[in-house]
Protein backbone atom coordinates (compact mmCIF):
# COMPACT_ATOMS: atom_id res chain seq x y z
CA UNK A 1 0.00 0.00 0.00
CA UNK A 2 1.38 3.38 -0.95
CA UNK A 3 1.57 5.89 1.87
CA UNK A 4 0.44 9.32 0.67
CA UNK A 5 2.88 12.18 0.96
CA UNK A 6 2.11 14.50 3.89
CA UNK A 7 2.51 17.60 1.68
CA UNK A 8 -0.01 16.17 -0.77
CA UNK A 9 -2.42 15.44 2.09
CA UNK A 10 -2.05 19.02 3.35
CA UNK A 11 -2.61 20.38 -0.12
CA UNK A 12 -5.74 18.26 -0.58
CA UNK A 13 -7.03 19.42 2.81
CA UNK A 14 -6.38 23.06 1.90
CA UNK A 15 -8.27 22.62 -1.35
CA UNK A 16 -11.17 21.05 0.53
CA UNK A 17 -11.21 23.93 3.05
CA UNK A 18 -11.06 26.45 0.24
CA UNK A 19 -13.97 24.82 -1.56
CA UNK A 20 -16.04 24.60 1.64
CA UNK A 21 -15.42 28.25 2.45
CA UNK A 22 -16.27 29.33 -1.10
CA UNK A 23 -19.52 27.41 -0.88
CA UNK A 24 -20.38 29.13 2.42
CA UNK A 25 -19.72 32.54 0.88
CA UNK A 26 -21.93 31.80 -2.11
CA UNK A 27 -24.71 30.43 0.07
CA UNK A 28 -24.83 32.80 3.03
CA UNK A 29 -23.15 36.11 2.12
CA UNK A 30 -26.51 37.70 1.24
CA UNK A 31 -28.21 36.62 4.48
CA UNK A 32 -25.27 37.84 6.53
CA UNK A 33 -25.34 41.16 4.72
CA UNK A 34 -29.02 41.67 5.57
CA UNK A 35 -28.39 40.84 9.23
CA UNK A 36 -25.47 43.27 9.32
CA UNK A 37 -27.41 46.00 7.53
CA UNK A 38 -30.39 45.69 9.91
CA UNK A 39 -28.10 46.74 12.75
CA UNK A 40 -25.56 49.03 11.09
CA UNK A 41 -27.88 50.57 8.46
CA UNK A 42 -24.98 51.42 6.20
CA UNK A 43 -24.21 49.32 3.10
CA UNK A 44 -20.43 49.79 3.25
CA UNK A 45 -20.24 48.94 6.96
CA UNK A 46 -22.52 45.94 6.47
CA UNK A 47 -20.38 44.59 3.64
CA UNK A 48 -17.23 45.12 5.67
CA UNK A 49 -18.79 43.18 8.54
CA UNK A 50 -19.64 40.30 6.20
CA UNK A 51 -16.08 40.20 4.90
CA UNK A 52 -14.71 40.24 8.42
CA UNK A 53 -17.03 37.38 9.37
CA UNK A 54 -15.70 35.25 6.53
CA UNK A 55 -12.12 36.14 7.40
CA UNK A 56 -12.80 34.86 10.91
CA UNK A 57 -14.14 31.67 9.37
CA UNK A 58 -10.95 31.43 7.31
CA UNK A 59 -8.89 31.71 10.49
CA UNK A 60 -10.90 28.96 12.20
CA UNK A 61 -11.48 26.79 9.13
CA UNK A 62 -10.15 23.76 11.00
CA UNK A 63 -13.32 23.76 13.09
CA UNK A 64 -15.66 23.91 10.10
CA UNK A 65 -16.25 20.18 10.27
CA UNK A 66 -17.45 20.39 13.87
CA UNK A 67 -20.16 22.97 13.13
CA UNK A 68 -23.65 21.49 12.94
CA UNK A 69 -25.61 24.42 11.51
CA UNK A 70 -23.39 26.64 9.40
CA UNK A 71 -26.10 29.25 8.82
CA UNK A 72 -26.75 29.90 12.52
CA UNK A 73 -23.02 29.76 13.25
CA UNK A 74 -22.26 32.37 10.57
CA UNK A 75 -25.13 34.62 11.66
CA UNK A 76 -23.85 34.44 15.22
CA UNK A 77 -20.36 35.49 14.05
CA UNK A 78 -21.62 38.44 12.03
CA UNK A 79 -24.05 39.36 14.80
CA UNK A 80 -21.20 39.65 17.29
CA UNK A 81 -19.18 41.71 14.82
CA UNK A 82 -21.97 44.19 14.13
CA UNK A 83 -22.88 44.56 17.79
CA UNK A 84 -19.26 45.27 18.58
CA UNK A 85 -19.08 47.88 15.83
CA UNK A 86 -22.37 49.42 16.86
CA UNK A 87 -21.14 49.68 20.45
CA UNK A 88 -17.98 51.46 19.33
CA UNK A 89 -19.67 53.75 16.83
CA UNK A 90 -21.68 56.74 17.89
CA UNK A 91 -25.45 56.57 17.54
CA UNK A 92 -26.50 57.34 13.98
CA UNK A 93 -28.69 60.42 13.64
CA UNK A 94 -32.16 59.77 12.23
CA UNK A 95 -31.47 61.99 9.19
CA UNK A 96 -28.70 59.62 8.11
CA UNK A 97 -31.12 56.71 8.31
CA UNK A 98 -33.72 58.57 6.24
CA UNK A 99 -31.23 59.27 3.45
CA UNK A 100 -29.85 55.75 3.48
CA UNK A 101 -33.30 54.15 3.52
CA UNK A 102 -34.53 56.38 0.71
CA UNK A 103 -31.60 55.13 -1.31
CA UNK A 104 -31.90 51.41 -0.60
CA UNK A 105 -35.62 50.79 -0.12
CA UNK A 106 -37.39 49.41 -3.18
CA UNK A 107 -39.06 52.28 -4.99
CA UNK A 108 -40.71 50.59 -7.94
CA UNK A 109 -44.01 52.27 -8.79
CA UNK A 110 -43.56 55.00 -6.17
CA UNK A 111 -43.04 58.67 -6.72
CA UNK A 112 -40.04 60.44 -5.25
CA UNK A 113 -42.31 62.00 -2.64
CA UNK A 114 -43.70 58.63 -1.61
CA UNK A 115 -40.22 57.15 -1.37
CA UNK A 116 -39.12 60.01 0.85
CA UNK A 117 -42.21 59.64 3.08
CA UNK A 118 -41.68 55.89 3.40
CA UNK A 119 -38.02 56.38 4.25
CA UNK A 120 -38.92 58.95 6.90
CA UNK A 121 -41.53 56.68 8.42
CA UNK A 122 -39.13 53.71 8.55
CA UNK A 123 -36.40 55.84 10.01
CA UNK A 124 -38.75 57.01 12.72
CA UNK A 125 -39.72 53.42 13.56
CA UNK A 126 -36.05 52.42 13.65
CA UNK A 127 -35.31 55.30 15.99
CA UNK A 128 -37.96 53.90 18.33
CA UNK A 129 -36.39 50.44 18.03
CA UNK A 130 -33.07 51.94 19.04
CA UNK A 131 -34.67 53.19 22.24
CA UNK A 132 -35.51 49.67 23.38
CA UNK A 133 -33.29 47.90 25.91
CA UNK A 134 -30.54 45.93 24.21
CA UNK A 135 -31.91 42.47 25.03
CA UNK A 136 -35.38 43.22 23.71
CA UNK A 137 -34.07 45.12 20.70
CA UNK A 138 -31.82 42.26 19.60
CA UNK A 139 -34.63 39.72 19.73
CA UNK A 140 -36.98 42.04 17.82
CA UNK A 141 -34.39 42.72 15.12
CA UNK A 142 -33.61 39.03 14.64
CA UNK A 143 -37.29 38.09 14.63
CA UNK A 144 -37.74 40.25 11.53
CA UNK A 145 -35.73 37.65 9.60
CA UNK A 146 -38.36 35.16 8.57
CA UNK A 147 -35.79 32.51 7.82
CA UNK A 148 -34.81 32.43 11.51
CA UNK A 149 -36.97 30.39 13.86
CA UNK A 150 -37.16 31.15 17.58
CA UNK A 151 -34.85 28.17 18.22
CA UNK A 152 -32.29 29.62 15.83
CA UNK A 153 -32.61 33.09 17.35
CA UNK A 154 -31.96 31.47 20.73
CA UNK A 155 -28.88 29.77 19.29
CA UNK A 156 -27.57 33.04 17.82
CA UNK A 157 -28.06 34.94 21.08
CA UNK A 158 -26.97 32.06 23.30
CA UNK A 159 -30.19 31.99 25.33
CA UNK A 160 -33.13 29.62 25.72
CA UNK A 161 -36.12 29.60 23.44
CA UNK A 162 -38.46 30.62 26.27
CA UNK A 163 -36.25 33.66 26.92
CA UNK A 164 -36.60 34.58 23.25
CA UNK A 165 -40.39 34.44 23.51
CA UNK A 166 -40.57 36.46 26.72
CA UNK A 167 -38.14 39.09 25.40
CA UNK A 168 -40.10 39.36 22.17
CA UNK A 169 -43.31 39.84 24.12
CA UNK A 170 -41.73 42.63 26.20
CA UNK A 171 -40.21 44.21 23.08
CA UNK A 172 -43.60 44.38 21.33
CA UNK A 173 -45.23 45.97 24.36
CA UNK A 174 -42.46 48.54 24.69
CA UNK A 175 -42.60 49.31 20.96
CA UNK A 176 -46.36 49.83 21.13
CA UNK A 177 -45.89 52.27 24.01
CA UNK A 178 -43.12 54.18 22.23
CA UNK A 179 -44.97 54.49 18.91
CA UNK A 180 -48.28 55.43 20.54
CA UNK A 181 -46.50 58.11 22.52
CA UNK A 182 -44.88 59.43 19.34
CA UNK A 183 -48.24 59.49 17.54
CA UNK A 184 -49.95 61.33 20.39
CA UNK A 185 -47.27 64.04 20.25
CA UNK A 186 -47.94 64.70 16.54
CA UNK B 1 -49.80 58.84 1.71
CA UNK B 2 -50.54 57.27 5.07
CA UNK B 3 -47.99 54.61 6.00
CA UNK B 4 -49.11 54.15 9.58
CA UNK B 5 -51.21 51.11 10.45
CA UNK B 6 -53.67 51.08 13.36
CA UNK B 7 -51.44 48.63 15.25
CA UNK B 8 -48.08 50.28 16.00
CA UNK B 9 -46.36 46.95 16.66
CA UNK B 10 -47.31 45.72 13.21
CA UNK B 11 -45.95 48.99 11.91
CA UNK B 12 -42.60 48.41 13.58
CA UNK B 13 -42.37 44.81 12.51
CA UNK B 14 -43.23 45.73 8.95
CA UNK B 15 -40.43 48.30 8.90
CA UNK B 16 -37.95 45.85 10.32
CA UNK B 17 -39.04 43.17 7.89
CA UNK B 18 -38.66 45.46 4.91
CA UNK B 19 -35.12 46.21 5.97
CA UNK B 20 -34.44 42.54 6.61
CA UNK B 21 -35.60 41.70 3.11
CA UNK B 22 -33.34 44.18 1.37
CA UNK B 23 -31.30 42.47 -1.31
CA UNK B 24 -27.57 42.22 -0.94
CA UNK B 25 -25.55 44.46 -3.27
CA UNK B 26 -24.42 43.10 -6.61
CA UNK B 27 -21.06 41.32 -6.58
CA UNK B 28 -20.90 40.93 -2.81
CA UNK B 29 -19.85 37.30 -3.06
CA UNK B 30 -17.10 38.12 -5.57
CA UNK B 31 -15.69 40.82 -3.35
CA UNK B 32 -15.71 38.48 -0.35
CA UNK B 33 -13.96 35.78 -2.42
CA UNK B 34 -11.31 38.27 -3.51
CA UNK B 35 -10.66 39.46 0.02
CA UNK B 36 -10.36 35.91 1.30
CA UNK B 37 -7.96 35.10 -1.52
CA UNK B 38 -5.89 38.20 -0.81
CA UNK B 39 -5.71 37.36 2.89
CA UNK B 40 -4.74 33.78 2.12
CA UNK B 41 -2.02 34.88 -0.29
CA UNK B 42 -0.67 37.42 2.19
CA UNK B 43 -0.53 34.76 4.88
CA UNK B 44 1.37 32.34 2.61
CA UNK B 45 3.84 34.85 1.20
CA UNK B 46 7.02 35.34 3.25
CA UNK B 47 7.40 38.87 4.44
CA UNK B 48 10.18 40.58 2.47
CA UNK B 49 13.06 41.89 4.54
CA UNK B 50 13.60 45.60 4.58
CA UNK B 51 17.03 46.90 3.67
CA UNK B 52 17.90 50.48 4.27
CA UNK B 53 19.05 52.06 1.00
CA UNK B 54 22.62 53.20 0.92
CA UNK B 55 22.66 56.94 0.24
CA UNK B 56 24.43 56.81 -3.08
CA UNK B 57 23.29 60.16 -4.23
CA UNK B 58 24.50 63.18 -2.36
CA UNK B 59 26.43 66.33 -2.87
CA UNK B 60 30.21 66.27 -3.05
CA UNK B 61 30.31 68.78 -0.21
CA UNK B 62 29.79 66.14 2.47
CA UNK B 63 32.17 63.57 0.91
CA UNK B 64 35.07 64.71 3.11
CA UNK B 65 32.82 64.47 6.14
CA UNK B 66 31.93 60.90 5.27
CA UNK B 67 35.61 60.04 4.74
CA UNK B 68 36.54 61.61 8.06
CA UNK B 69 33.83 59.68 9.84
CA UNK B 70 35.00 56.43 8.23
CA UNK B 71 38.60 57.17 9.22
CA UNK B 72 37.58 57.96 12.79
CA UNK B 73 35.66 54.68 13.05
CA UNK B 74 38.63 52.75 11.63
CA UNK B 75 40.99 54.49 14.07
CA UNK B 76 38.80 53.71 17.07
CA UNK B 77 38.44 50.05 16.07
CA UNK B 78 42.18 49.62 15.36
CA UNK B 79 43.15 51.43 18.58
CA UNK B 80 40.86 49.26 20.64
CA UNK B 81 42.29 46.12 19.08
CA UNK B 82 45.89 47.23 19.66
CA UNK B 83 45.08 48.11 23.28
CA UNK B 84 43.77 44.63 23.93
CA UNK B 85 46.72 43.01 22.13
CA UNK B 86 49.35 45.04 23.97
CA UNK B 87 47.91 44.18 27.40
CA UNK B 88 47.89 40.42 26.87
CA UNK B 89 51.22 39.25 25.43
CA UNK B 90 51.58 35.51 24.75
CA UNK B 91 54.02 33.69 27.06
CA UNK B 92 53.75 36.25 29.80
CA UNK B 93 54.18 34.68 33.27
CA UNK B 94 51.02 34.50 35.22
CA UNK B 95 50.75 36.74 38.17
CA UNK B 96 50.15 35.18 41.55
CA UNK B 97 47.61 36.91 43.59
CA UNK B 98 48.64 36.76 47.25
CA UNK B 99 46.11 35.81 49.86
CA UNK B 100 44.65 38.78 51.61
CA UNK B 101 46.29 39.51 54.94
CA UNK B 102 44.03 39.33 57.90
CA UNK B 103 43.98 42.79 59.28
CA UNK B 104 44.41 43.51 62.88
CA UNK B 105 41.28 43.87 64.92
CA UNK B 106 39.87 47.25 64.39
CA UNK B 107 39.67 49.49 67.30
CA UNK B 108 36.25 50.86 67.57
CA UNK B 109 35.69 54.50 67.91
CA UNK B 110 34.96 55.66 71.38
CA UNK B 111 31.29 55.46 72.17
CA UNK B 112 30.47 52.76 69.62
CA UNK B 113 30.39 48.97 69.55
CA UNK B 114 33.45 47.09 68.39
CA UNK B 115 33.98 43.66 66.86
CA UNK B 116 36.31 42.60 69.68
CA UNK B 117 38.62 41.05 67.12
CA UNK B 118 36.04 38.50 65.93
CA UNK B 119 36.36 37.37 62.34
CA UNK B 120 33.31 36.11 60.60
CA UNK B 121 33.66 32.70 59.04
CA UNK B 122 31.17 31.82 56.32
CA UNK B 123 29.02 28.83 57.27
CA UNK B 124 29.63 27.17 53.95
CA UNK B 125 33.28 26.60 54.84
CA UNK B 126 34.71 24.47 57.63
CA UNK B 127 37.48 26.91 58.20
CA UNK B 128 39.09 29.76 56.35
CA UNK B 129 41.30 28.45 53.60
CA UNK B 130 44.36 30.58 53.13
CA UNK B 131 46.66 30.20 50.20
CA UNK B 132 50.28 31.15 50.86
CA UNK B 133 52.02 33.49 48.52
CA UNK B 134 54.57 31.93 46.17
CA UNK B 135 58.18 31.69 47.54
CA UNK B 136 57.19 31.47 51.18
CA UNK B 137 57.91 27.97 52.58
CA UNK B 138 56.25 26.31 55.47
CA UNK B 139 58.11 26.63 58.79
CA UNK B 140 57.87 22.92 59.80
CA UNK B 141 59.12 21.82 56.40
CA UNK B 142 62.10 24.13 56.66
CA UNK B 143 62.88 22.88 60.17
CA UNK B 144 62.69 19.24 59.05
CA UNK B 145 64.99 19.98 56.15
CA UNK B 146 67.41 21.74 58.49
CA UNK B 147 67.47 18.82 60.96
CA UNK B 148 67.99 16.34 58.11
CA UNK B 149 71.02 18.23 56.83
CA UNK B 150 72.35 18.48 60.38
CA UNK B 151 72.05 14.69 60.83
CA UNK B 152 73.79 14.13 57.53
CA UNK B 153 76.67 16.40 58.63
CA UNK B 154 76.94 14.55 61.91
CA UNK B 155 77.07 11.21 60.10
CA UNK B 156 79.71 12.52 57.75
CA UNK B 157 81.78 13.78 60.69
CA UNK B 158 81.51 10.42 62.45
CA UNK B 159 82.59 8.63 59.31
CA UNK B 160 85.57 10.93 58.93
CA UNK B 161 86.58 10.41 62.59
CA UNK B 162 86.40 6.65 62.12
CA UNK B 163 88.58 6.86 59.07
CA UNK B 164 91.17 8.95 60.94
CA UNK B 165 91.19 6.51 63.84
CA UNK B 166 91.73 3.62 61.47
CA UNK B 167 94.56 5.49 59.79
CA UNK B 168 96.27 6.21 63.15
CA UNK B 169 95.95 2.58 64.14
CA UNK B 170 97.58 1.36 60.98
CA UNK B 171 100.40 3.99 61.07
CA UNK B 172 102.74 2.27 63.73
CA UNK B 173 102.55 -0.93 61.72
CA UNK B 174 103.82 0.83 58.63
CA UNK B 175 106.68 2.59 60.57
Amino acid sequence: MEIPDSAAVDQARNHADEAALAALVDQYAGALYRVAFSVLRNPADAEDAVQEAFLRVLRHRDTLGEVRDHRVWLIRIVWNIVLDRKRRAKTRPETDDVEELARVLPSAGLSAEQVAAAAQHHAHVLACVDQLPAKEREVLQLSAFEELSSVEIAAVLGITESSVRSRLFRARNLMAGLLNHARSLR
Amino acid sequence: MNLESPNPVTDAETALRRIAELPAPQGLEDRVHKRIQATRTAAQMPRPGRVLPWPVSGGSGNAWLRSAAAAAIAFVVAGGGWGVYSRTQPGEPTHTIPAPQISAPQISAPGSFGSAGAIRTPQTLHRPVLTHPAGVQDAPAAAAKKSASKKQAQKQAARQAARQAAAQASAPDSH
